[in-house]
């Protein structure tokens, strides 16, 4: 039998893999799909804060992929073109949040302050750190805030270089632009984010 | 001015993105200033603050539940992508079947009396003349799907590339690794689940092997048939203390398994490693709120048999 035995294929690189769920065959796509899946649900659980939405932008990356995985041609990385279409979808709902905030609601809350009625705050999720006190959830939130003022774009140089670790360069190739582009966002979202947090020590 | 250039790149530094030659300097111009040593250690404070918003790891519950959920699109969506396999679009071909009418007639001629992914050059004009490859019997082999056709420009010849399968016979002992391998390969891709079920009852004497134990890991996560699922799941007990990753497919199987037989087994065969945190975890939900009250109360007792430390 010529097609790759299904037990072989996850010790085989992704190319292999790849070309097998090029062919339709969709244990092999499932195999793709458990080696990333982790890492594409830890990111859209950290930019939307919400196990739910996570779930959505999981869902339809994975489909998204399985659907064109014919176009891709090995120009660049798999892991590379996993996070572009995550990252792409990423982006879609950040800006969508952008434009729901614009006509949000404001409400005052019990010290006067004025608050967005639809901010998206970190929910309690099951399986986190009971142990983190109220204080850092305040601070957590406040952060929260502050990466909302970036734009979409410079959210998500932001989130895939400080806190999901991917190189500069990486980055750059994931959101289709140069290294250089993804630096200068880089710098600006950092500065914004200092200056909007300015206050906590 | 140098501390200038080392204020700007100081950000790179702590991200670990300065060329090698670039860090040393910066590290050699901090070693005598305490100015932009100063810098460092603020841009320091400001990256731990940003853990205050820590990335957190998907709870197991999560990562189940969206696999399940995209296993349901996927099979939704395959039916979609039967013209992509075939890898030719339909109505390309149509059109090119119009500047040669005999060509549909001949192709189908041509596909049954061919051998194994055999290509065929069909030369179209007055009537066709098919200059073929191996001929084998059409019982023993038939077309899987058309992988390829293609028309030289400006001329009649056509050429087309199609699979064929055909039915052959394996034997040997459950050491031979071409046994092996059929086996792996009925207990994923088998519709009938008697054949499934054969193949993990054979495998779940070798689970030692990687493939075998990822192969039943796969039947334990995906199998339509609870009885194929509980057989893997048995077998991969023995592994739940020493192989992470089967702890945690056996954890899956405790939160979503659609059979209670498969959860109420799975939940057994966890006690060995009840202490560890992501299962203690999820006794603690299980116990708690789980709609079955034999799993409630079984995790209940467990729970109350680990040591107390929190």
């Amino acid at each position: 039998m010529r097609g790759l035995m299904a037990g072989q294929a996850s010790r085989i690189d992704d190319t292999l893999l790849v070309r097998e769920a090029q062919r339709g065959n969709r244990a092999a796509f499932e195999e793709l799909v458990r080696s990333y899946d982790q890492a594409v649900l830890r990111l859209a659980l950290h930019l939307t804060g919400s196990e739910h939405e996570a779930q959505d932008v999981y869902q339809e990356a994975f489909l998204k992929a399985y659907k064109s995985i014919g176009n891709f041609r090995f120009e660049c990385s798999f892991y590379t073109w996993i996070y572009r279409i995550v990252t792409n979808l990423c982006l879609d709902h950040l800006r969508k949040r952008q434009v729901r905030k614009e006509d949000a609601p404001v409400a005052t809350d019990a010290t006067g302050e004025q608050y967005d009625v639809l901010d998206q705050v970190p929910d309690g999720r099951s399986g986190a750190n009971p142990e983190r006190n109220l204080m850092s959830r305040e601070l957590g939130k406040r952060i929260s805030h502050a990466l909302e003022k970036l734009t979409p774009r410079e959210r998500m140089v932001f989130e895939l270089k400080h806190y999901h670790g991917l190189k500069l360069r990486t980055v750059g190739e994931v959101l289709n632009t140069t290294e250089e582009t993804a630096k200068n966002t880089l710098f600006r979202a950092t500065q914004k984010l200092r200056g909007a947090l300015a206050d906590m020590r | 001015m140098k501390c200038e250039w080392v204020k700007d790149n100081v950000l790179l530094y702590v991200y670990n993105e300065l060329p090698d030659d670039a860090r040393y300097e910066l590290e050699q111009h901090l070693a005598r200033c305490t100015d932009c040593t100063a810098e460092l250690k603020t841009t320091r404070k400001f990256h731990a603050m940003l853990s205050e918003l820590p990335v957190e790891e998907p709870s197991p519950n999560l990562v189940a539940a969206s696999r399940m959920r995209l296993q349901e699109g996927l099979e939704t969506a395959e039916q979609g992508r039967f013209w992509h396999r075939l890898i030719f679009d339909p109505a390309a071909w149509l059109r090119q079947v119009r500047f040669a009418p005999a060509l549909a007639a001949a192709i189908f001629i041509v596909g049954f009396a061919g051998g194994i992914a055999t290509t065929y050059k069909v030369v179209s004009d007055k009537g066709a003349s098919i200059a073929s490859g191996p001929v084998s019997s059409p019982a023993e082999s038939s077309i899987t799907g058309i992988q390829s056709i293609s028309q030289d420009p400006g001329s009649n010849h056509i050429s087309i590339k199609y699979n064929t399968v055909s039915t052959q016979e394996a034997q040997g002992s459950l050491n031979d690794q071409r046994i092996q391998q059929l086996l792996l390969f009925a207990a994923r891709n088998n519709y009938n689940s008697g054949v499934r079920m054969d193949s993990v009852d054979l495998l779940t004497q070798e689970p030692n092997n990687t493939h075998v134990r990822e192969a039943l890991m796969y039947a334990l996560r995906y199998d339509s048939n609870p009885g194929v699922r509980l057989k893997a799941l048995d077998s991969l007990g023995a592994f739940v203390k020493s192989d992470p990753r089967v702890r945690d497919v056996v954890l899956e199987a405790l939160i979503q398994d659609s059979n209670p037989g498969v959860r109420t087994d799975a939940l057994r065969l966890l006690d060995p490693v009840r202490a560890d945190s992501s299962v203690r975890t999820v006794l603690q939900e299980l116990a708690r709120s789980d709609q079955n009250q034999y799993i409630r109360s079984q995790a209940r007792i467990m729970l109350s048999q680990l040591p107390e430390f929190d």
